[in-house]
């Protein structure tokens, strides 16, 4: 994990930038600039791979933003990002209203669901919450497959063609490949941004301890509504790629399955790591679009995978880097072991305290 | 004649069902403090295997046992290989408890396919009674509403009056203490999870006799016991008994008034709730 520093003078600033994560992320973004350059066939992997993979870790970078730095685990983020496809869905084709405004608009539809969503459950915590999106989540998912007059309940809104957007045009798929990818980093920055600012360091305190927060003189249910409406408003941009990948929007989108698949993506990547959810959603695409050529039961799979994870390597993909360097020192020092599972918990709880050590 | 006692009456009954279900959840949270997202998993499986042992033997009742003690064992093993280690840390049991829910629902339509099955019941027990004010009225589901409302009386009886329910009860207070005291917490929570899981397994089969079981349903039980069990308070088996009969009442209701959008109305009810009370109709306040 990296180490966040609030306070950092002027002078060592590029030196505080020049960390093991933020080489990573450059890595990572460079291999995916060059990526429709080095495949064989870009018309199966970018639509099927590289974009599929940007939307679903949009919107689980929304999902792990608001378990990582406020300490509330989502379940309706792919919901937020259901209700902007609609609201393009249905502003663009339904309405017949030009392209642009649409979509502005239904980010600011998707925003206001979280916003609204917030109102509701953001008193609770922990477990409810978790419970509380889920079943909003399903209320959306019962809403979207019965109102024909808006949604066209079951048969959705289709065809919603990818647009000329006058300066870009989306149509050819590389040119919409780096448009989703844009967008994705674009949303990375705002988090990163976010959770450096003052706003991000006020979140981070009422995660640790509400109650101290709250005697300071801050509005901790405000803060947790801001923080709920922004992850919600960047699970739209998440929106905004997947109509246009899909080409239409229906109620499988909002799905228990979809919601679930996004919690996949998040804990396979890394349920404490911005960028790591790529990593999942690259991983869950290749599933999803392999996996069957050698079993018929991909869920299945998918579920295994998915425990597997939990059980033995709770901090993600991601977190395989800094497991596989710890064991290599441990083995320099000890030659006892205290068994593969143990060892990631460990960690992470003894992260817990050198962070709560931090914020005093 | 009026539809709205009969309305009220299948409610009822379809809340029993709810009722049976969401106990299993309550009881496990209540003393566990973890929330299985497997419960619908355990109520489907207890249901097919229900359903199997019912048609195999012509027997309902052996149909009721079987799914009861396969849901039972399905939930302790869940419990003792996946989550027993990691009970402290919530999040992390209905994660993979989420995981097992993903596996039971890909697992189970491969093995029962797509196609809705019904649990086989007595030809003796498929008659209309005569109730006033209402008419004739299918017998079985007024016998399902006695077993739920047995079933909850005994447990709430188990938990108030018995050495084992003040063992419970002193468990949901404060783990670590009872523990100190010599019980064996582990032992408990073990129990406790299986019951929960078992009560869902014959929720199930009681639900495959009334309706059709079909794939799906885990995902939809397992919301109405989340649903009744926010409703009516995390923990309390008043709170589910209360909850249970709203939720069922609700969508009856709503399904005559408003049919396109009973299940939104259902959850609706959750909203309110929440709104005006947080802990839940029964719940204690956090």
């Amino acid at each position: 994990m990296s180490t966040q520093t609030p306070s950092s003078s002027t002078g060592s600033r590029w030196k505080s930038w020049i960390t093991a994560q933020n080489i990573v992320v450059v890595v990572v973004l460079l291999l995916a600039l060059v990526f429709p350059l080095v495949v064989d066939r870009p018309r199966f992997w970018l639509p099927n791979i590289g974009v599929r993979t940007l939307w679903m870790g949009t919107i689980a970078m929304s999902l792990v933003f608001l378990n990582r730095y406020v300490g509330l685990l989502s379940l309706a983020q792919m919901t937020f990002a259901g209700i902007c496809s609609y609201g393009v869905g249905y502003f663009s084709v339904t309405m017949g209203w030009p392209i642009i405004p649409s979509i502005i608009l239904s980010l600011g539809v998707g925003s206001l669901a979280g916003y609204v969503t917030a109102l509701i459950a953001v008193r609770t915590k922990a477990i409810y919450f978790m419970m509380i999106t889920l079943a909003l989540s399903q209320v959306f998912y019962s809403w979207a497959s019965q109102a024909i007059e808006v949604t066209n309940a079951r048969r959705g809104i289709a065809p919603i063609p990818r647009p000329d957007l006058g300066f870009v045009n989306l149509n050819d798929i590389t040119t919409f490949y780096y448009f989703a990818l844009f967008l994705a980093v674009l949303s990375y920055a705002i988090f990163r941004y976010t959770a450096k600012s003052q706003f991000g360091l006020a979140i981070q305190g009422i995660k640790d301890s509400p109650e101290r927060m709250s005697a300071l003189g801050y509005n901790v249910n405000r803060y947790r509504t801001a923080a709920l409406t922004l992850a919600a408003f960047v699970a739209s941009i998440g929106g905004v790629i997947l109509v246009f990948d899909r080409n239409q929007v229906d109620p499988s989108f909002v799905s228990l399955d979809a919601t679930l698949n996004i919690l996949v993506v998040a804990v396979v990547g890394g349920i404490g790591s911005l960028g790591g959810v790529f990593i999942g959603g690259f991983v869950f695409a290749m599933l999803q679009n392999f996996a069957q050529d050698f079993t018929d039961r991909y869920m299945t799979l998918t579920g295994l995978v998915f425990i597997g994870v939990l059980l033995f390597f709770p901090a993600g993909l991601v977190g395989l880097g800094p497991i596989i360097r710890r064991l290599f020192s441990k083995r320099a020092k000890t030659s006892a072991s205290t068994g593969s599972s143990e060892t990631p918990i460990a960690a992470r709880r003894a992260g817990k305290n050198n962070k709560k050590g931090q914020h005093k | 004649m009026d539809i709205w006692p009969l309305i009220l009456l299948n409610g009822l009954t379809l809340g029993a069902v709810y009722f049976v279900a969401s106990s299993g959840l309550t009881l496990i949270f209540g003393l566990m403090r973890v929330i299985t997202l497997a419960h619908g998993t355990s109520f489907l499986f207890g249901g097919y295997l229900g359903y199997v042992a019912a048609s195999a033997t012509d027997n309902w009742i052996i149909g009721l046992v079987t799914g009861l003690v396969a849901a039972g064992l399905l939930g302790l093993f869940t419990h003792q290989v996946l989550i027993r280690r990691f009970q402290d840390d919530d999040m992390r049991v209905a994660l993979i408890t989420l995981g097992v829910a993903v596996i039971g629902t890909d697992l189970m339509l491969a093995v029962f396919g797509g196609t809705a099955t019904q649990v086989p019941f007595p030809q003796d027990l498929q008659v209309a009674v005569q109730i006033p004010g209402i008419g004739d009225y299918p017998l079985i589901r007024l016998i399902i509403l006695a077993i739920a409302v047995v079933l909850g009386i005994a447990i709430y009886l188990v938990i108030a009056r018995t050495r084992f329910g003040s063992i419970v009860r002193a468990g949901v207070d404060d783990a670590p203490m009872t523990s100190a005291t010599g019980v064996n917490v582990r032992v408990v929570f073990a129990v406790i999870f299986a019951v929960g899981s078992a009560l869902a397994g014959l929720a199930g089969v009681i639900s495959g006799t009334l309706f059709p079981l079909l794939p799906g349903q885990d995902g939809s039980y397992l919301l109405f016991s989340l649903v009744v069990v926010i409703v009516g308070g995390m923990g309390s088996i008043p709170g589910a008994a209360i909850g249970s009969a709203l939720v069922g009442v609700v969508s009856q209701f709503a399904l005559v008034v408003a049919p396109t959008y009973a299940f939104v109305l259902t959850f609706a009810l959750m909203v309110i709730v929440l709104a005006v009370r947080p802990q839940g109709i029964m719940g204690r306040p956090a």
